[in-house]
């Protein structure tokens, strides 16, 4: 019983602490919670007494679970904390324990200890005099006494700041659990969320939520109605509170990122009082997964990432089937994983965010979708950080200005058609064909860099319905009106469209593609009116046209599909959008491709 | 002078000058600083290096931006310039010099793939 700290488990049941008291755990018990997480009570014995209200935080289960704690083994409590309960009982949460000498190596029960009764210290103060301690000790009075002592000096400057108050102790948000209800924790608010209303059968009614985190842990916070006009404008991400009394229950994790067993709901008695002293609390706890191993995750999973924006898209507007209109803007972040993933940001973040200097981005719970492979979604519920102030963001960038920048990066989201700057799957003509592109199920995307070297002018344009959104072929109903089948009506006029073959080459084969309107007037360098007016009225300026836009290179992205006709199938490449080649990129491509085929 | 459009000339940097002297090479950089003299400037590489350029006829205009200059390589690593082009940046398309360099390496370190000497010559 020699290494034991001897004393430790009176100074842990009265509440007066020890630190990195080493004990030996008695025994070790399952307790099924009902719908929560199983919790683990422990006994454990310091040579001279044992307590068996003992319980593991759960976020320690899988040191139970993996067989790590088991009966016998001596233990060091490296962080803990005692909770009263309503009834004066204490619960010790067990925050860090580390094994110092497994179970085989230790020959049995060390020592003779008597179960310490803490029924004795109901109603007093939490630190009592040792003179007051029941008549059980007796035999150990002298060892305890001293041990006490040691403690009372020990703890006098305590980290643990008092609640303005004064009223409880200010406890990691670890710790907190159902079972009690007094408590105070200091802990900076990460994320705030907007005002949401909801009106349903059973009323309406408002709430916000904020994620806190402190040193020990994280938890999510949510406020309704009453708790919503009494603390939302006092919350400012970033700063510290105090927040007591609030109640506990089980996390919905559906909806959160957020790696706490519980959450917070305001209610009526809780407080929630500004701290002035905050420098000792964790700005934001993330727990960054690679993009690489995004795969791996499932669908809908919330992961915290962290990358280099390397190509952001300019923000678009869509209305929602509630008829809303949203702000959506896309990026690209890679990481030193190599690939890259397409962030999807909405609303003010769309709007406010700033890619320029492909900054260092991190997104705390990001929502993973399989939608074109892998991509992610920042939702209200994430919290995005543009050159964070934390070790990862300075390797990153490290690593990227170095080595990164080069690489080409291989992303796991799919590019869609016209989706702008995000262009990968790069292929040759050959490739696609050697590769049999198109031959899946689904269509496949790739871009290239190739050269018209054919057009095909012979009805290369058609009558279109006027309508603003339909583009259907009008029939002339030589009556000098024009008749469209989907729109049902009869038009006076009709517009040009155009629907032009090309065939495209690089160094290494050819294609037939075809364009549509915007691909095929980006390539004419006019637009389809103006060509449909030569074409009627000046067929050499017309034919001009086609002269001039031969042997021109273009970055192509196409989609290619294999297609059935008539029993007789072929792939059918279209074009989604042609843009001049950016040569400059070109050439690090190429280089870096070079490098990699020298390197083999 | 006729003479030195006939042969090939390599695109070099400055940390190959040693290895091109008596030959005629083609050399791109941004123009550093032009002697008083208007006979002479020196160009920076796409590594930082400096080489110096001299030239039979002084400067008619002003040097300033890119150059690529085509001349032969003195003993003592000069570089005596025939003909030189100054690059036009003023398109809004800047010059890469760092990335010119990069493709640079790759010629000569694969030159059985870039056999211009053999084209050139031939």
């Amino acid at each position: 019983m020699a290494n034991l700290s001897a004393g430790a488990i009176e100074a842990l049941a009265n509440g007066s602490g020890w630190n990195e008291a080493v004990l030996q755990l008695v025994n070790i018990r399952k307790i099924d919670g009902g719908s929560g997480p199983s919790r683990f009570r422990v006994m454990m014995s310091d040579g001279l007494h044992t307590l068996s209200s003992f319980m593991l935080s759960t976020q320690l289960n899988y040191m139970a679970e993996e067989n790590i704690l088991v009966p016998n083994c001596v233990c060091v409590l490296k962080r803990q904390v005692t909770n009263m309960l309503k009834d004066g009982r204490r619960v010790v949460i067990i925050l860090e324990i580390e094994v110092i000498k497994p179970a085989e190596e230790v020959a049995g029960k060390i020592g003779d200890p008597t179960p310490y009764s803490d029924g004795q210290s109901k109603g007093q103060p939490p630190a009592p005099v040792p003179e007051s301690r029941p008549p059980l000790q007796q035999q150990n009075r002298n060892d305890v006494t001293r041990n006490l002592k040691r403690d009372f000096i020990k703890k006098a400057p305590s980290a643990l700041p008092d609640t303005p108050g004064g009223s409880s102790k200010v406890v990691p948000i670890a710790s907190l659990n159902p079972y009690q209800s007094k408590w105070t924790i200091r802990a900076r608010v990460t994320n705030k969320s907007s005002i949401r209303t909801w009106s349903n059968s059973r009323g309406d009614g408002k709430l916000f939520s904020m994620e806190i985190v402190d040193e020990s842990g994280e938890i999510r916070v949510t406020g309704f109605n009453q708790e919503v006009d009494k603390f939302f404008s006092l919350i400012e991400v970033g700063k510290v509170y105090y927040i007591s009394k609030g109640s506990l229950k089980i996390a919905n994790k559906q909806y959160t990122s957020v790696k706490n067993d519980y959450e917070m709901t305001l209610n009526g008695e809780s407080t929630i009082i500004p701290c002035e002293d905050n420098c000792d609390v964790p700005m934001v706890q993330c727990d960054f997964v690679s993009i690489g191993d995004l795969e791996n995750r499932d669908k809908d999973a919330i992961v915290d990432v962290i990358g280099v924006c390397k190509s952001v898209d300019e923000v678009t507007r869509l209305t929602t089937k509630s008829n809303r209109e949203v702000s959506k803007r896309t990026l690209s972040l890679m990481d030193m994983s190599g690939k890259l993933v397409t962030v999807t940001l909405w609303g003010e973040e769309a709007e406010k965010f700033e890619g320029s200097g492909q900054p260092i981005v991190a997104i705390k719970g990001a929502k993973l979708s399989d939608f074109g492979g892998r991509s992610l979604s920042a939702s209200f519920n994430s919290t995005m950080m543009i050159n964070p102030d934390i070790p990862e963001a300075y390797k990153l960038r490290g690593w990227f200005d170095k080595e990164g920048h080069a690489m080409e990066g291989q992303s796991l989201t799919e590019v869609r058609g016209g989706s702008g700057r995000l262009m990968e799957n790069w292929k040759t003509l050959a490739d696609v064909k050697s590769e049999h592109l198109g031959h899946g199920d689904k269509a496949d995307y790739y871009s290239c860099i190739a050269t018209i070297v054919f057009l095909r002018k012979e009805n290369c344009l058609y009558q279109a319905c006027p309508s603003q959104d339909c583009n259907k072929k009008v029939v002339d109903q030589q009556n000098g009106m024009f008749r469209c089948e989907k729109c049902d009506k009869e038009f006076p006029n009709f517009k040009y469209r155009l629907i032009l073959s090309a065939n495209i080459a690089d160094y290494a084969d050819n294609q037939w593609v075809t364009c549509f309107q915007e691909s095929a007037e980006a390539i004419l360098g006019q637009n389809a009116a103006y060509l449909g007016q030569l074409k009627d009225s000046n067929e050499s300026a017309f034919d001009e046209i086609f002269q001039q836009a031969n042997f021109n290179t273009f970055i192509f992205r196409n989609r290619v599909k294999l297609e059935t006709y008539n029993d007789e199938s072929r792939i059918k490449a279209t074009v989604m959008d042609v843009k001049p080649v950016d040569h400059r990129e070109y050439s690090k491509r190429l280089i870096v491709n070079i490098r990699k085929m020298g390197a083999k | 002078m006729a003479g030195i459009l006939d042969v090939p000339k390599p695109r070099i940097n400055c940390s190959m000058l040693s290895q091109f002297i008596n030959r005629a090479v083609c050399f791109v950089g941004r123009v550093e600083k032009v002697h008083p003299t208007g006979k002479m400037f020196t160009v920076m590489d796409g590594e930082g290096n400096t080489a110096t350029v001299e030239l039979n006829e002084p400067l008619e205009e002003e040097l300033s931006g890119i150059v690529e200059v085509i001349g032969m390589v003195s003993n003592k690593g000069e570089i005596m310039a025939s003909t030189y082009n100054m690059l036009r940046e003023d398109k809004g398309v800047p010059f890469d010099l760092e990335l010119y360099n990069e493709a640079l390496k790759v010629i000569h370190d694969f030159p059985q793939h870039y056999p211009f000497q053999v084209a050139a010559s031939g």
